[in-house]
Order: structure tokens, then sequence, then C-alpha cells
């Protein structure tokens, strides 16, 4: 564990720079809004209103007469073909044709030669609306006769969860100490800075490339082909630089749907952009979730057995909903040992927005619930919260009750890690009043056992060519890189598995026509992207190597390649001919290399093109069939689990209720880390999305299902001034279903933020919160309850005592 | 109606016929093609689109094209001298401080005018000179190191 | 969302300024930082015919102190407010409240005049500016009256000043020996976040270890204005200052508050009651502090 791996990789396990940063710190990188094609049009969306309601008709005719409208679209154009993430649940269409479900539900889009007249045309189609009754809570929802958004569901359940693994009733029983807690969050925005933005190009061979911000060009591809009607080959989707995803941009919109229907109608590319205030309305980040849960531990601190409930209020639509229920569930297998689990989740469609999936899909709060519970429950029994998370850990090899397999698992050593390095055993109980410590572990997949839809495709294909010249390997991977640094790791591990510099690796991505890769979320990029280039660098090496040893009659397993050069493991052949030959095809090169020189990966290559035109290495991921064979087993299953615990420290001034947190120490287990920097980027990007939404973030809406707060200066996220110190600290288990040992760290960081916020608030006041965000005023008022109580039970002990002498006064 | 103004952008003079309720950002984005300016939310709430304007970084969303009119303007397009990557620049770079990098223009000019003003400013001063950027990848402390690397 | 169509004007003299908004009437807005006026209009609240620039009029840029009087340009921005050491030494309430203002981005364009001028409860400029007893110069073509920014505010976003006036200058008397002021705004943020609720107060000592001779406290965001508090004010007159009485004078106030705490403000009315009370407390002593260090 720890650096013991160093210095056995050329390339991976450094700290490398990012192959993009160079164009980045320029302005020179091209996000979807800085392209710009001849006769592009511009287009805009017409959505609704209002919350729930019928629509009665929709008149376009002053829209059309607008000079410079080109198209306009409803469903009578795009047809009523259902889309959405999980084909189990698709229940979307690109326009609504009976009826909206949320305020921001997609009814038209217009294209128009600049985007004013677009949105004036826009603002010039009449729709008429009957409005219905709205549902926004999931009580709502629920209850008995209440309005239904899709007929198709009743009670407005998009899906519900029961699983029981172990006997949870029978663990109670012996049980010393059953607790029994709730948290509640709020809904999230993903508040990546990068609105989704789109361009469509539809060409007239029937080909139609789209470029998006997208954090998944496949899904994207499949969905566009699927309701355009349009062969999956004629479909080409492209990536540009993408500013942030975190979730919502790992599904198809609208937007995009619509701007490929317009560029067939006219012919031309056509444009379109979220503004701000639509980013809000498309929603798809966090859920709110109601979390219910009873443990049951024995005396020494065992966990014996969990129940756990949980409503989700999921919005309009389906989107990512069901994995997000199942997500909350299943997540909590790990990473102690819990022999019993009953889990009951129901995912509720309401009339808002539609959440999604966001960093730590479905169980950041579920964690949070369960971590702030879990050191209630070491207080009760008088044990250091450490101490029983300790007791408490898996290790690697161990399968959780619902078949989660810890293949490597570096929990321990995170604990340890930040137990010591934030000094918690001098502080734990001997800070003063309004400052506090706490802490929790987290933990999550690297990548999910199938894609979205069922279906036993490749996760991801690589594909690697060696340029004529020998010089350069050309990597084409379809993974997203949307700023968490891809490219850069699998341009690492595409080197290192060839043995070559990373200089001489040029990688493209994010293009379906580089094959399948399921993209950006569920933090799989690394492991699947990862073990899909490894192998096919691998490819090249061996093929570049047989054209070698049949060169220079030297066995290949006796040759290797190294930093760009070939290794003889035996006695060194004669290179002499080889090398002349290569001299000879570069007469007038001045970089030719001297006789006397180590035999080079370039020559090697060169030979190998010469002997057998394009080096072509080919690689592809699917994970093996994973544990679990009830319903819902996919979701929580993955080839590899990343880990991670935290300790925050922190003041609550008690006047105000505000929070400051003051550090926080980080330990998170990615397996062998293939770019130290980016794992530490990850661990604080996950760190201040966490903090912000313990502490400030939430959407909010009004009575008719608007969102009040449609902008980054109300919807608040964390700022420069917000941010602690963090001691990040790399925890390297190796992972045996990884590339060179490695696994996620994208979302799993994120996981341990909130509870063990949670935990220090506790510390600090002497009182639980179980309601987020910790704003000012949540915090302020559990103090002023808690010493309104405290004064209470002391009044009524001075009453009994003082009562006579009142009397007399 | 459009308005002829003149503006200097990155030491280039240019004349530009806008719509007075064209912002400054699509000015730059759209009509001079210089799109490191990015556009995050048109709101003045995220810093993505930081110019430098007369020496003062401002979001180049809250002001309108025409009163550009007789300025001058550096966007990150201006940031690289003769020499090469503005040391902060290459900082950026080597600490990690970019990830998306769709925040990392306007970083780069806050940070800029920061040390332009104050080569040698405190964390909290500095934290306090990217306060109006907001960065949702990178929690921000590889930016402050980046920016505390080239300060004196 | 893009901005409404309008004629843009930039006048160069403030005479020019006030002839135009004395032409144009309601049909026009004034663009002085813009950080208001342009969510405005890209929200649709407001979609003028005329936006008249004023930013690059001179006259409203300065900022200077003489004879005991610190006079702020409409248009100097909130940022050289928080530069200026001199407004920090003796006017450290007003540099706090700038300080507080928005981000740096914001503060480098937003305007001490618009801040007064848009009249919201939650700005950051107004509270202290009362608080030190200030005077607003407003202008139109007929000429200019000076009115006491107490009298200046009647509702959220609306103000005494006429159609047909401009801000010119805000006047801010130079604080008195033995006198003090804090301000103080509570965000959910740690900074450059809008308020839940400010306040600010201002006392002066009748010399050094005396009793209070003048108080003012001013609170926002818990009634359609900044307002005074006038019952806190009288308590603390002729007396001497203590923790107790500031806590009395910080009771006084929540009782004054009226906020109106719904599901859509950024705080409960309850919470916002218990932080009148806190601020002023806390005020008071900053306050306190400065007086008896001058
Ligand atoms: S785009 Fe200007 S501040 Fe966000
Ligand atoms: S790097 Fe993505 S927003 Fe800053």
């Amino acid at each position: 564990m720890g650096e013991i791996s160093m210095g056995k990789f050329d390339v991976i396990n450094s700290r490398a720079v990012r192959v993009d940063a160079s164009d980045k710190v320029r302005g020179r990188a091209l996000y979807v809004d800085d392209m710009k094609m001849a006769g592009m049009l511009y287009g805009a969306l017409l959505q609704s209103p209002l919350a729930h309601a019928e629509i009665l008709n929709i008149d376009t005719t002053a829209a059309q007469r607008l000079p410079g409208v080109k198209s306009i679209i409803t469903h009578k154009d795009a047809g009523l073909v259902k889309f959405g993430v999980s084909p189990a649940r698709y229940d979307e269409t690109i326009f609504c044709h009976d009826k909206v479900r949320h305020v921001g539900d997609n009814i038209a889009a217009v294209a128009a030669t600049d985007l004013d007249t677009a949105l004036r045309a826009v603002s010039l189609i009449k729709v008429d609306y009957r409005e219905l009754p709205a549902v926004f809570t999931v009580e709502e929802a629920m209850a008995e006769g209440a309005p239904v958004l899709h007929a198709a569901f009743p009670r407005n359940i998009t899906a519900e969860v029961q699983d029981e693994f172990g006997d949870v009733e029978a663990a109670f029983k012996q049980c010393d100490l059953i607790k029994t807690t709730s948290l509640v969050n709020k809904r999230q925005d993903a508040a990546f800075i990068e609105p989704q933005g789109c361009i469509a190009s539809y060409d007239f061979s029937g080909n139609l490339t789209l470029y998006s911000s997208t954090q998944s060009p496949h899904y994207i591809q499949r969905v566009v082909s699927m309701v355009l009607g349009i062969p999956m080959g004629k479909v080409r989707v492209v990536k540009p630089y993408v500013g942030g995803g975190f979730g919502p941009k790992a599904a198809t919109n609208h937007m995009e749907l619509a701007a490929c229907l317009l560029s067939m109608k006219t012919g031309k590319p056509v444009k379109m952009n979220f503004d701000r205030q639509q980013v809000f309305m498309h929603g798809r980040s966090r859920h709110q979730f109601f979390h219910h849960m009873t443990t049951g531990v024995k005396k020494d601190g065992t966990i014996m057995a969990l129940k756990h409930d949980c409503y989700l209020n999921g919005g309009a639509y389906a989107s990512f909903g069901i994995a997000t229920v199942y997500y909350a569930g299943s997540l909590l297998g790990g990473p102690y040992k819990l022999p019993a689990m009953k889990y009951h989740g129901y995912r509720v469609y309401t009339n808002l927005p539609a959440c999604g999936a966001q960093r730590g899909h479905g169980g950041v709060i579920a964690r949070g619930c369960w971590e702030q519970q879990l050191d209630m429950i070491a207080q009760e029994l008088g044990i250091d919260p450490i101490e029983m998370r300790l007791r408490n850990m898996m290790s690697a090899g161990d399968v959780t009750c619902n078949y989660l397999d810890m293949s490597s698992l570096g929990m321990k050593e995170c604990v340890e890690a930040v137990r010591d390095r934030s000094g918690w055993k001098e502080k734990k109980g001997n800070l003063p009043p309004g400052k506090g410590i706490g802490m929790s572990c987290g933990f999550f997949v690297s990548g999910a056992g199938y894609p979205i839809y069922r279906s036993d495709t490749f996760h991801g294909t690589v594909i690697i060519k060696l340029t004529e010249d020998g010089g350069t390997a050309l990597v084409y991977t379809a993974s997203a890189e949307i700023g968490q640094g891809s490219d850069t790791t699998f341009a690492m591990i595409a080197a290192e598995a060839m043995g070559i510099p990373l200089e001489c690796v040029r990688l493209e991505s994010g293009d379906t026509d580089f094959g399948v890769d399921l993209g950006a979320y569920s933090s799989r990029q690394t492991l699947m992207t990862g073990l899909a280039t490894k192998e096919a660098g691998e490819d090249i090496k061996r093929q570049v190597l047989e054209v070698l040893s049949e060169e220079l009659h030297v066995p290949v397993e006796d040759m290797d390649i190294k930093k760009g050069f070939i290794v003889f493991k035996g006695e060194k052949p004669d290179i002499t001919a080889l090398r002349t030959r290569y001299i000879k095809e570069h007469r007038g090169w001045s970089d030719n290399p001297a006789m006397d020189e180590e035999l080079s990966f370039r020559e090697a290559s060169r030979m190998a093109f010469l002997s057998r035109g394009s080096i072509v290495g080919k690689g592809k991921y699917k994970p093996p069939i994973l544990g679990g064979q009830h319903k819902g087993a996919a979701v929580g299953t993955s080839p590899a689990y990343g880990c991670s615990a935290q300790v925050v420290e922190l003041s609550v001034d008690e006047g105000t209720g505000k929070i400051n947190i003051e550090k926080m120490t980080d330990a998170h287990d990615c397996g062998l880390a293939i770019n130290r920097t980016s794992v530490e980027g990850q661990m604080y990007g996950s760190l201040s999305m966490g903090l912000g939404e313990a502490l400030f973030e939430e959407v909010k809406f009004d009575d008719k299902g608007r969102v009040i707060n449609d902008d980054l200066a109300e919807y608040k996220i964390t700022r420069a001034l917000d941010m602690p110190a963090i001691e990040p600290i790399i925890v390297e288990s190796n992972e045996p279903n990884g590339p060179f040992g490695a696994k996620e760290v994208g979302e799993g960081a994120i996981m341990p933020a909130i509870p063990a916020i949670l935990n220090a608030v506790a510390d600090a006041i002497g009182v639980r919160i179980f309601e987020l965000p910790l704003k000012p005023e949540r915090v302020y008022m559990a103090i002023k309850e808690y010493k309104m109580k405290k004064e209470k039970e002391k009044g009524i002990e001075g009453k009994t005592l003082a009562g006579s002498s009142q009397k007399q006064a | 109606m459009k308005k002829l103004i003149r503006v200097t952008v990155n030491d280039m003079e240019y004349e530009v016929a806008v719509k007075p309720n064209q912002t400054l950002v699509d000015m730059l984005r759209y009509d001079l093609g210089l799109t490191g300016t990015k556009n995050g939310c048109g709101e003045g709430d995220c810093g993505a689109c930081t110019v430098i304007l007369d020496g003062t970084p401002v979001s180049s969303c809250l002001v309108l094209a025409v009163q550009a009119d007789g300025r001058a303007i550096t966007t990150i397009e201006g940031v690289e001298g003769k020499d090469g990557l503005h040391p902060l620049q290459k900082a950026f770079i080597e600490k990690g401080a970019v990830q998306c990098g769709f925040c990392t223009p306007g970083m780069v000019l806050s940070a800029k005018s920061l040390l332009d003003e104050n080569p040698g400013p405190s964390e909290e001063e500095i934290r306090e000179g990217i306060s109006g950027n907001l960065c949702r990848c990178t929690g921000y402390l590889q930016i402050i190191d980046a920016v505390k690397s080239v300060s004196k | 969302m893009s901005l409404p169509e309008f004629d843009f004007h930039a006048p160069g003299t403030v005479e020019e300024a006030c002839r135009m908004v004395a032409g144009f009437g309601a049909k026009a807005k004034i663009f002085a930082g813009g950080t208001d006026l342009m969510l405005d209009m890209r929200r649709n609240r407001i979609s003028p015919e005329h936006v008249i620039s004023i930013p690059g009029i001179e006259e409203l840029k300065t900022l200077e102190i003489a004879s005991g009087m610190l006079t702020i340009g409409a248009c100097v921005t909130v940022a050289r407010v928080v530069k200026s050491k001199e407004i920090a030494a003796k006017w450290g309430a007003l540099c706090a409240g700038a300080k507080a203002l928005g981000s740096c981005l914001v503060r480098n364009l937003a305007t001490i005049g618009g801040n007064v001028v848009s009249a919201r409860p939650a700005a950051d400029i107004p509270p202290s500016l009362m608080a030190y007893g200030a005077s607003l110069v407003l202008k139109k073509t007929s000429g200019e009256r000076v009115v006491s920014i107490n009298d200046f505010f009647t509702g959220t976003g609306s103000t005494a000043m006429g159609p047909d006036e401009i801000l010119t200058r805000i006047l801010v008397p130079e604080p008195p020996p033995h006198s003090g002021a804090g301000y103080v705004n509570l965000g959910i943020r740690n900074a450059c976040d809008i308020n839940i609720l400010n306040v600010s107060s201002y006392i002066a000592l009748d010399g050094p270890g005396g009793a209070i001779k003048d108080a003012r406290i001013v609170m926002g965001c818990v009634a359609p204005t900044h307002v005074r508090v006038n019952s806190a004010e009288k308590l603390l007159i002729g007396e001497k200052p203590t923790d107790a009485l500031f806590q009395r004078a910080g009771e006084a106030a929540l009782n004054a508050a009226t906020p109106r705490g719904s599901a859509y403000s950024r705080a409960s009315a309850e919470y916002k009651k218990d932080m009148v009370k806190e601020l002023t407390v806390r005020t008071l002593a900053m306050a306190y502090r400065e007086a008896m260090g001058r």
C-alpha cells in the first residue's frame, strides 16, 4: 500500500501534466458554443410555463410569418417515439403532445437565421392550455386520488424496490441497541459552469453529425438513432471539450433531438444552447431523498442489520431514477460488514423538472443518513466513532450481503490515515464548545455491470494506430473527457502499455466514430476504458515485437519496449542492417539515430509498417458476470469499489448558526493512481461539491412549480472563500480487475463529505440535525431548540425546589 | 440600429458595428471570434466571461458592447506574451488548476489583474481576488496554489 | 435569454443626462454599474425603451474628503470605496458594507449610487450611509436638492427621487471624535453573498468613557426598506455603554423588526428577528470599540 508501487512504472503512477491544459489556459480549447459553421441557423425551444396542463392547441402561424424563421417543429413533426434513460421507463417524447408535466417541459422548437429571431418566434407561438392540478411533493403525489402524471404509473410511482438480504428481523432480536433516524436533503443542481449546448448538422447524403456538450456520445447516438429513425451508422455524435457534467449531461436532452430534427428539416447546421435558467428547468441532477433507517448493533458496536426506507421526489420523468432508487439502497452494502439489510424504496413522479444522476449517484444522502446514525450509535455505546468503524470494516476478499465483491478495499488504511493525519485522537472530545470534529467513510462503484440499456455490448472499445513514420501512436476512444482528466489518463495508460513516452501518444476521444464507449458516468472510465486502452496498447506492442522478431530473429518473449526503446533481455542482436535501412528511408532527416544508439520504438514500428501496413491495436472491455440474481442486482454490483474516509474540523458561530469548515482530511483508495494530480483534483472537486450540498445548495420552487433560484447567485455553490484547507491522502490498493490496479475516484470521493460535516456539527453544538442543507438558520434553530429544551428540563427541576419561595414573592 | 464602436482588444484596434442591446461577451465571442471568453450564466454570477477592461477585471456579460467604445480590453487570448505563456498560465498547467477548463480563462484573468495590482497577495487576498469566478470542478485549491506559486 | 431592444445614450455631462431623463421619463432607465439593470432586463422584469449610460460622466466619479465631508460621486465603483484607505480609517462601516457587496468582479462594476437608488432591502451600502447620517444630492434640469438618506427610501425599489432626477453625489459627514460604527451582514456563504439580513450601528460618546449622546441603528431585510430602530436608539442615548445595554438595544430592535418570512424569502421571520438582535448587539460592540479608540 501507500507508495510502494512508485517506480514500477515509466508513465503512470506519476504527476503528469494534462494533455489538454495548454489549450485550456490559452482559451484555445473549443467548447460547443465556440464552434460556428457556414450557413448555421440558431434554434430555440418553447417550454411550458405551467407545471401540469393539457395542451389544447398549438398555433404557430404568427411565428411562421416572422422573417428569418426557417423551421418550426412540434410533436406533429417530431412524432411520438418514446425515449428516456432506461428502456424499462421510456417516458419522454421530444415534444409534449397531450399535456405538459413540468414548468420547462418542451412544446416546440424554432430554427432561424439568428438567435433573437428564433426567440421572438418562440414568443409568438400560441399554446392553449387547460391547467391540471399538480403535485409537487412525495405526499401529494402518492395521495389517494392524486392527479397522475403518467397513466401507466398509478400513484405516480416510477419504480418501487423491495430487497432483503439476510434476515433483518431475526438479526434485530440479537441486538443490544436499535436506533432509528432519518435524513432529508434538498434537490440539487449539478451547476456545471458550461450550460448544455449542441450543433446538429445533417448532410444531403443522409448523415447526421451532432456536436454536443455531453458525457456520453454513445447514449446520445443510440437515442437519436432510435427516436429519429436514422441507422446508427449514419449518426455520429462528437463531443468537443465539455465544461463539466457531474451527471445530468449523461442522458440525451430534448434540445439535442430538436436540433437534429431542425437540421434535417432545413438542411442547415443548427446550433442550440440552454441558458442558465433552462439548465435549472431541465434539471436531471440529484433527487430529493427522504431516508429512514433503523440499525441494530451489539454492545461492542458490531453492526447486525439495517432496515431502510426511502422516498425520492423524482420530478416529471424517470430519467436515471430507477438506477437512483436502487443505488440508494444497494450502496450501503459496503464498506462495513453487514449481515442483513432490508430496503424499501420508492421513486415518485411529481410535476417538477426531472431529477437524474449526480456525482455519487443515489448514494450520497443515504451515506449521509447512515454515517450520522452510526456516529450516534457509537456515542451511545461509548465507543470512539473511528474505532467502531474499524471494528466493522470489510477488507479485500469480503462479499457483502447484497453480493458486492470487495476485490480490493483499502478502507482500513483510509480510516487510519485520516485519523492519524488529522490528529483525531488529540482533538476528539477535547475541543472547546462551538468547535467540532467529525468523520465518515465512503464507498462507490467503478462502473456498472451493464449499460443503462440491458445488452451484452462491450462497454468500451479502443483502437490505437501507429503513424506510418512510427513515431506516434494515435489512440481513438469514444470515451468522454468532461474535465475529469480522462484523456490524459488514457494517453498515460496507452503509453505505459506500449512502453513509449507520453509525448509519443496522441489521443482523440469523444467521437462515436472511434468506437463504443458508454461515457463518463458511474465512475467507470478509468477502469473500463482504461482496460480497453491497455489491451490495445499491448496489442500494438505485440505486433511491433513480432515484426522485429522476424527481422532480428530474436524471440518475442526476449524483447520488450520501455521508454521508447527496445529492450533485449538476452544478448543484443546486430541491428546494423535494420538501422541502415531506416536511415536510408529518412535521407535528409536531421534526427536519424547514430549507429551506436539503442534501437528505438520509432525504428521498430516503422519496420512494422513496412512489413505489415497499418499497425492497429485493438482493445475492448466488458465486465464479467457480476454477483446477485435478484431484481436490480445490476445496480450496485461493479467490477471494483473505491472507498474513502474523511475527517472534518469546523466551528459554528452559535449566535448566527453559521458554520465555518476549517479543515478536511480526506483519504481515498483509488487503486493504483494513474495520475496523482488528477486523483487529487477529483478529491478536491468532490469535497467542494459535498461542502456545497451540505451547507448551501437547494433548488427552491414556488407553489406553481417554478424554480425560484434559477441562477448562480441564489443557487449557492462553493466559492473560493468557502473552501477550507484540505489534506488529500491517496491510498493505493491493488485492484485486480482494474488497469494496472486502478479504480474509481471521481464520485466516491464525495461520499464522506456530507456525513463528516453532519457529525462534526453535532460534535460542535451537541445536537443532531436531520435536514440539509445546514444553512445558518437551520443550525441556529437547532441550537435554540436544544437550549430551550435543556432550560425547560432544568426549569422543571428548579420549579419543584423553588416553587414555595416564588409564591411568597 | 447598430452603432459603430472602436475598441482595442489585446492591443489590436477593431471597429465593430454593434446593436445597443448586445453584451460585450457576445461581441467578443461572436463578432471578433475571441471565444476564449466564456459565457456561463450571462448574469454576472459565474465570472466565466471575465475580461480586463481598462485595467479592471469585469464580467463582460454585464457590460454593453457599446460601452466598450474607446476602451481597451484584454481577453485570455491576449495574456500570452511574446516570450510565450504568462507565468500564471504555466502555473495553472503545472499545479493541476485546470479540469474542464471552462472557468480557466476567467480565472487566469482575475488572477492576472490581482497580481498586476498586488504582486505579493496573501492567501486570503488570492481567494478574494478569484471570489467572483466560480469553478465547479477543482475546488479551487490547486488554482490558489498556482497563483501563490507565481506571486512574489 | 437576450436583452430587450432599446436605444442607447451616453451623455457626456450631468446636465445632458438630466435633460434626457426629463425627456424620456419612465421610458428610460439609468445604467450606472449595470449589475442590477442588466439582470432585470435579461429576466424581462423591465424593458426600457432608452438606456442612459452614466458611468462615463467624469463629474459623477469624484471621491473626495474635504472640510469634514466625504463626497462620493454616484458612479464611484464599490471597488474604489473598498480600496480607499481614508474611507476605511474614518468610515469603517461603509467600507465593510462595500466589501460585503458581491464578488470583486461585481464590485468593479457596481456603483455606490446604483446600490442606493435600486433601494433593495438587502443592499449593503445604504445601512452604513444611514448610520453615518449621509445625505444625497439629487439633480434635475431646474436645479438640485439635498435630501437626507433617512427620507429617501419609500419602498422596495422605490425612492423619493423624481422621474426627472439623477442622484449625483452622496455626502457623508465625518464622524465626530469618540464615535464609531459597525456593519455586519449575514449571508449563507462566507462572502459574496446576498444578505439574509444586515445591520449597521453608530454611536457617539460624550467624551472618552462617557455616556452615549447620539445613536443610529439601521436594519435591512426586515421591512420593505432599510429602517432605523428609533426605540433602540432612544434607549441608548444618555446611557453608559455596557454589554447589558447593548443587549437591551438588541431586544428593542428585535421587537421593532417586522420581517415577512415566507417559504420564498431567504429566511423565516423568527430567525430574522433573532438575528436583528444578534447583529445589533455585535455592531454596537464594534461601534463602541471604535469609539473608544478615537
Ligand atoms: S457569464 Fe458573465 S458572469 Fe457568468
Ligand atoms: S475547471 Fe471546470 S469549472 Fe473550473
